[in-house]
């Protein structure tokens, strides 16, 4: 039973640390040998777990949920209702997105979301987050300085755009619908999938272009 | 908790290191250590216990260690302090008992338990919500829980409620082992009451906040 009590998880958190071999790999190849060894886990579920992240649960998944958002009209007024309940039409229900909430960029409007506090973020549709999500410069700025945040990952906004950042202070997750490219009429799901980025689902990237499907 | 990790709005922080695209888990470890964390650890941790707890390592520590480092730490230390390992075990001094691991699962049958994951923290609540959409709050100034999730930045400021999530499970009690319902709201703040001079007209950031987060008018 945990006993949730700070100052003796601070303490404990000190001495351990200042014993752990400093090399990463090492401490977390000492942790698997001790939980498989324990019986708490088999290695195998490990493996198995890795695979279903790096094979299955990805942007990939947001990607498509966009396309269909964009070709049909009765599917992006149920996103942006309940976007928990409109991604169980994929079963991409999850991992973080039990209260996942949907935002729309227009020609004046872009979001981008943000977790100040820690990195929270939409497992289950978007997959592992990236490295500058969790990154002490990216949760500082981006509710303070968006727009320099934004010209970083090469956003150009026009003067009349304004910008809302999303700051994940609480268990609802944000998913970014960035714009439909022009020149794209009458394209599949899949084929407009390819076009939507991970960044411009979480806003750091916004003009998609019909370029690459 | 008024500690480093209430990052937002704190200067000194140089470029952001853009990618656009990322393998899951750039390294082995990493994806070691997320499978782990999604498997093992204390059967009674919450979320909002599982978030102090990284808010409680050393400033210097949670600025330098590599993220799920810091995840790492935290499966340590409450394994240690619920009595799942002892210190020794998480110092990597070997196992000082020996039980065999339940069988493997396949990654189908993990895809189909992710899905179970998508976790509800909506509850009843008895009381009606003090504030409605388009209402103007007040954020506190102080706040006294060693856990919670009103950042510094937002704190003394006036929003816009734009949306009511019914209640959800209160974190700063939660982070105590403790179920409190309380009614949560998305707050538009403009970046000009945040930011004042250096905010743009138009600009907003909104935060989802619970009542208590808010000075009763």
């Amino acid at each position: 039973m945990s006993s949730f009590d700070p100052k003796k998880a601070a303490h404990v958190h000190r001495e351990l640390h200042s014993h752990l071999p400093s090399d990463p790999a090492l401490r977390v190849k000492a942790l698997e040998s001790l939980v498989v060894e324990r019986g708490f886990v088999s290695a195998d579920t490990l493996t198995a777990w890795v695979e279903a992240y790096s094979e299955h649960i990805g942007p990939k998944r947001g990607a498509l949920v966009v396309a269909r958002a964009w070709r049909d009209a009765a599917f992006k007024a149920r996103l942006l209702e309940d976007a928990a309940e409109a991604i169980k039409e994929f079963g991409f229900e999850g991992n973080a997105t039990g209260h996942l909430k949907a935002v729309e960029n227009t020609e004046t409007q872009h979001h981008v979301v943000v977790c100040t506090l820690c990195s929270c973020y939409p497992f289950s549709i978007l997959g592992m987050s990236p490295a500058w999500y969790k990154s002490a410069e990216y949760r500082a700025r981006t509710v303070r300085e968006p727009r320099n945040v934004l010209a970083e990952f090469g956003v150009d906004l026009a003067p009349d755009v304004k910008v809302r950042v999303w700051d994940s202070t609480a268990e609802l997750r944000y998913l970014v619908i960035p714009q439909r490219p022009e020149g794209t009429d009458g394209w599949d799901e899949a084929r407009l999938a390819s076009l939507v980025t991970r960044n411009s689902m979480i806003g750091t990237d916004r003009d998609l272009t019909a370029g690459s499907g | 908790m008024d500690g480093i990790h209430d990052l937002g709005g704190r200067q000194g922080f140089g470029p952001i290191a853009v990618t656009h695209d990322d393998p899951a888990f750039p390294t082995e470890w990493e994806g070691r250590l997320y499978a782990i964390s999604q498997t093992v650890g204390p059967e009674d941790m919450t979320i909002d216990w599982f978030r102090n707890l990284v808010e409680l390592l050393e400033p210097k520590t949670y600025l330098t260690e590599p993220y799920f480092q810091k995840w790492l730490m935290v499966l340590l230390t409450s394994m240690v302090r619920s009595g799942m390992i002892t210190k020794a075990e998480a110092l990597g001094h070997g196992a000082e008992s020996h039980a065999p691991p339940p069988p493997a699962q396949t990654v189908e049958e993990l895809l189909a338990a992710d899905q179970t994951h998508n976790t509800d923290f909506s509850r009843p609540i008895d009381t009606a919500p003090a504030y409605a959409i388009g209402q103007s709050v007040h954020t506190k100034r102080d706040m006294a829980a060693c856990h919670t999730r009103l950042p510094l930045y937002a704190r003394g400021r006036r929003g816009t409620v734009i949306a009511h999530h019914g209640a959800h499970v209160f974190p700063d009690a939660n982070a105590r082992g403790q179920e409190v319902a309380q009614h949560l709201y998305t707050v538009a703040f403009a970046a000009t009451e945040l930011w004042g001079d250096e905010g743009a007209p138009g600009d907003s950031v909104t935060l989802d906040l619970w009542e208590s987060y808010f000075v009763r008018s």
